[in-house]
């Protein structure tokens, strides 16, 4: 072929020219470049003296046109040739066509699956309108480890009328309302909001309208907006449900409109009200007492605000407020306030775990193009004569690297769409995996951001599969022709290649299987952890009085009394009491110990300036409650039928708040009070410590009062002597005998929760688990199919050793140890890596450290079991070789 | 496989295409030649860039309508990256047979009273 002059000597046209070339196929400028430069040249002296800037132009155009027409022809003729024969290929490999597209499809599928929740929940704005500039704003009382606060109705007042920054800012906060008229009483989550509430978020009402300034105004009649999915499953999407009434509590209240599906936070709530029709909201105890916290507020960001410009005005307010109100704001509690964006609000919980997901997804993707990069180049090796002989018969070499790249495209291509079809598969299982971490869980699908994910996944993997084995092709071309046979000193640095994958392969296995199995241990911890409580044969149901009949305590002592002597006489029923909750409420959890922190005073001691005052989770219990529940009491009483609003207030405490408080003290008959001195709770016991918020959290100061003292009694306990489950339709029915009234909103086994608090640790695990073991699969097939191409290419060299006398015995530990040196190798780089990542795996794991012996050990065993299963085979093979065979055959 | 179908799988053809198979009717000859040739017989109607030019000679080359001369003019008169083309006897085949259906297709203009003095073509 002639050859180029240097760049340096040519002339500016000559070298925009020769760049214009670039854009046509190597092999097309290889043939025709040097003779179109010539042409070109000629065309150009023609122009040149005939003159004339117009001819000058002309040219240059009209020979751009041409190549950038030419050029798409040429390369869409040789994509087509090259498919068809990389088509041809495959069909005639089948084996290895099958396993490297499942074997990617896999990798593709996890990583699709994984990215398109990652997508819907991490990445897309929030489907609200401007939903980047929403913010949840927080009080905080850092001194005493308290990260957000709820507010009371001034506080929002102040809030809203003080800020600089905010063009909106909305209250919130979530009750359980009764429905009549329905059939069975019915509970209704509610969440009651201020009148621009929807207008902030920028919903716009699928029905109907929301609610107006006008609604929120005391004795404007009660009226209500229905969320999307309430009025879907329980009115069959009724278009006419606009105006219709519903009796809650005591109020009639019309219905005025129905949100489309959006995510609702915090709560999923069935129906909204405006404040003005909450009793509680309205009362003036609530409206206008600072101390009575129980609201979550939103706001929205002016256009141009910054977080940083709305934090600091925030900081402001609270500081004003602190000075203005230090009775409600001591010093000691480090009293502020703060935002955040909403997005992070609604993603907190799901971001870590789908990211680590995200990560084990990757690995197994990476070791699925390992394994395909391996079984191309052994492909390679059979095909070497085959490319040497094409190379031979004039195919340029870029031209052949091209077409292996193309077959490594049409392999990815194919793995592609069968991995969609694999995400779409698994997508309903994924949302509702999501679901238990983030509202935005319904948002989950697959859309063109996913798709273009996945073909930017499919080509990546081709790129990278692709260039490593396109890249020994390239060293190898020539050397194959020339030694004729698969030979040995081409294959050795392909050996060496594949060496390197399959240790890649092994470590990043390691890797994945390190962390499912640090994960499963944790969750066999969580499943072990004491969890204070005999969760055996008990059942919770949460009940609802209807607020309107009861209005004190005394009548709320009355019912609960006149309720638990019905049930207990129940056959079957061993013990029963009512409470504020159960230990492992999965609302209780989601909500967090902080939803019922009190700050408290002990009698007789005076907190240093800028000392904290102690903390402590309260509950609300009956007499029976400890012994329902099988929590051990420790010293002093348990509550008595006594212990009512006429009596002196009593409160039990548990172990931790005991060591915390009074570690050398005999607690019982000291004296707090949570009204700062108004009021004193003398402390008549001492029970168990109870992992209420989660088996994975360790237990907290826990103060319990009894339910004739303050109320809040919301839940019915009771232990069985056989399947609680067997009686609860019972106990529905003596639920409503004893108050036709009473809402029941759902019920469920202590047991029952206990198993539901571990799901999603355990479905994480289970994932992890599930992607583990597939890299395992695709490491172990790996290693077979290197051991078994080695033996293959050393039939001679083993025939010759044995020979020489080595026996079978000799040749298996050879071919096992090779192996397994390999997988050593994988398992120490492996290793390395799962110990740089401990701090990343810190976070997620339950009385397991990230650097468990126990699991390192494990896996590793695992791994060079796998290995050592997979190599027999071709071990066996190699022992089998008879030396007199193998030598003629060569 | 018969040589009339793959004719007819030609036509009908480029302007481009067609113009360069009458430029080698006569002989065989160098790019540069042909497309000197195309525009001195079209009147510069029909211009070859390099890169048109050259898209053709590959295609008219692969399937065997032409195919690079070996004969080659004295040395001096020649510049050394030049190659020669030359029409294949299947390539002259293809070129009558566009010629007819152009021809065929000029008649039935003609018969239609198309034109209102006879020109050739």
């Amino acid at each position: 072929m002639a050859h180029f002059e240097p760049t340096s000597d040519l002339s500016l046209s000559q070298r925009i020219f020769r760049g214009l070339l670039r854009a046509l196929p190597a092999d097309f400028r290889a043939n025709f470049g040097h003779e179109m430069e010539g042409v070109f040249a000629e065309q150009k002296r023609e122009v040149e003296t005939r003159g004339g800037a117009l001819d000058f132009l002309k040219l240059w155009w009209e020979t751009f046109l041409g190549i950038f027409r030419t050029a798409p022809r040429e390369h869409w003729d040789i994509l087509k040739q090259d498919c068809a024969y990389a088509a041809r290929m495959l069909a005639s490999s089948p084996g290895f066509a099958i396993t490297a597209v499942l074997t990617l499809a896999l990798g593709i599928g996890a990583n699709t699956a994984i990215f398109s929740v990652v997508h819907s929940v991490l990445l897309r704005p929030l489907p609200y309108h401007d939903g980047q500039q929403l913010i949840f704003i927080r009080q905080q009382a850092q001194k005493v480890g308290i990260a957000d606060i709820q507010f009371s109705a001034p506080e929002v007042n102040d809030y809203r009328e003080q800020n600089r920054t905010l063009a909106g800012l909305v209250e919130y906060h979530g009750m359980s309302f009764t429905l009549f008229g329905h059939g069975e009483p019915e509970r209704v989550s509610t969440g009651v909001v201020s009148a621009n509430y929807f207008d902030m978020y920028g919903v716009k009402p699928l029905l109907g309208r929301t609610f107006e300034p006008a609604d929120e105004r005391t004795g404007a009649p009660p009226v209500l907006v229905l969320s999307y999915e309430y009025w879907k499953n329980n009115f069959g999407a009724d278009a006419g449900i606009i105006g219709k009434t519903f009796e809650l509590n005591d109020k009639v209240h019309t219905v005025i409109g129905v949100l489309p599906p959006v995510p609702q936070y915090p709560d999923e709530n069935n129906v909204y009200m405006p404040t003005s029709a909450c009793p509680f909201r309205s009362s003036p105890k609530m409206s206008e007492n600072r101390d009575m916290r129980m609201m979550e507020v939103f706001g929205r960001l002016k256009p141009g605000v910054t977080l940083p410009q709305a934090r600091a005005d925030l900081a402001t307010i609270a500081e004003r407020l602190k000075s203005e109100y230090p009775k409600s704001y001591p010093q000691s509690i480090g009293y502020g306030a703060t935002a955040s964006p909403l997005q992070d609000e609604l993603t907190r919980a799901a971001k870590p775990t789908l990211l680590v997901l995200l990560v084990a997804a990757a690995f197994v993707l990476l070791i699925a193009c390992a394994n395909v990069a391996n079984l191309t180049l052994a492909r390679m090796a059979r095909r070497e004569r085959e490319l040497a002989v094409r190379t031979a018969l004039g195919a340029g070499r870029s031209r052949l690297l091209r077409q292996l790249l193309t077959e490594s495209f049409l392999l990815a291509f194919l793995a592609g769409v069968l991995g969609l079809a694999i995400a779409y598969g698994s997508l309903e299982l994924l949302t509702q995996f999501a679901a238990r971490l983030t509202p935005r869980a319904r948002e989950i699908h697959i859309d063109a951001g996913v798709l273009l994910f996945t073909l930017g996944a499919a080509l990546g993997t081709s790129i990278v599969f692709g260039t490593i084995s396109a890249l020994f092709a390239r060293a190898n071309l020539v050397s194959g022709l020339k030694e004729g046979s698969a030979g040995a000193g081409a294959g050795r640095s392909r050996n060496r290649m594949r060496s390197a994958l399959i240790i890649s392969q092994i470590a990043f296995s390691f890797m994945l299987l390190i962390g499912a199995g640090l994960m499963l241990r944790s969750l066999a911890k969580m499943q072990q952890v004491n969890p204070g409580f005999v969760p055996q044969r008990v059942l919770a149901m949460k009940i609802t009085y209807n607020w309107a009949k009861y209005a004190g305590v005394e009548q709320y002592a009355l019912a609960a009394k006149k309720l638990l002597a019905r049930v207990e006489q129940e056959p079957g029923v061993l013990s029963a009491a009512v409470s504020s909750g159960y230990p492992l409420e999965p609302e209780l959890i989601s909500a967090g110990p902080e939803s019922n922190f009190a700050t408290f005073r002990v009698e007789g001691r005076l907190l240093q300036p800028g000392e904290a005052p102690p903390t402590t989770s309260t509950a609300a219990a009956s007499p029976g409650y400890f012994r329902t529940l099988g929590i051990p009491l420790m010293v002093g009483r348990e509550f008595a039928d006594t212990d009512d609003h006429n009596a002196l207030n009593v409160a039990i405490i548990n172990q931790t708040m005991q060591r915390r408080l009074w570690p050398n003290e005999n607690p019982l008959g000291k004296r707090v009070s949570y009204d700062d001195g108004k009021t004193w709770t003398t402390i008549v016991g001492v029970v168990g410590d109870v992992r209420e918020f989660g088996l994975d959290r360790p237990p907290i100061s826990e103060t319990y009062v009894p339910v004739a003292q303050a109320g809040g009694m919301s839940t019915l306990i009771l232990r069985t002597a056989a399947d609680p489950e067997a009686i609860a339709r019972r106990m529905r029915e003596v639920v409503h005998e004893a108050d036709a009234q009473t809402a029941i909103t759902h019920e469920m086994t202590v047991e029952q929760a206990r198993e539901e608090s571990l799901v999603s640790p355990r479905l994480t695990a289970t994932l992890l688990g599930l992607f583990a073991a597939l890299a395992l699969l695709i490491a172990a097939a790996g290693i077979g199919g290197i051991m078994a191409l080695a033996v293959s290419q050393r039939v001679r060299e083993i025939g010759i050793r044995m020979a020489l006398g080595a026996r079978p015995a000799d040749v298996l530990r050879m071919v096992l140890g090779h192996g397994l040196v390999l997988t050593f190798l994988g398992v120490a780089i492996g290793a390395a890596g799962a110990l740089a990542l401990t701090r990343v795996a810190k976070s997620f794991l339950f009385e397991v450290t990230p650097t468990d012996p126990l699991t390192f050990t494990g896996v590793a065993l695992v791994l060079l079991a796998s290995a050592l299963l997979a190599s027999f085979l071709p071990a066996r093979r190699a022992a089998s070789i008879d030396p007199i065979v193998a030598l003629r055959n060569e | 496989m018969t040589r009339n179908k793959n004719v007819e799988a030609f036509l009908p053809m480029t302007p481009a295409m067609f113009h360069v198979l009458i430029a080698l009717a006569d002989g065989e000859k160098h790019g540069y030649a042909i497309l000197k040739e195309v525009a001195r017989r079209t009147e510069d109607k029909v211009r070859l860039s390099a890169g048109t030019l050259y898209g053709n000679l590959a295609r008219l080359e692969s399937s065997g309508l032409i195919v690079e001369s070996d004969a080659r003019p004295a040395i001096g008169l020649d510049d050394e990256r030049r190659r020669y083309y030359r029409l294949t006897d299947f390539g002259r085949e293809v070129a009558v047979a566009e010629a007819e259906r152009m021809d065929a297709a000029l008649s039935q203009a003609r018969a239609k009273k198309l034109f209102r003095k006879t020109r050739l073509a």
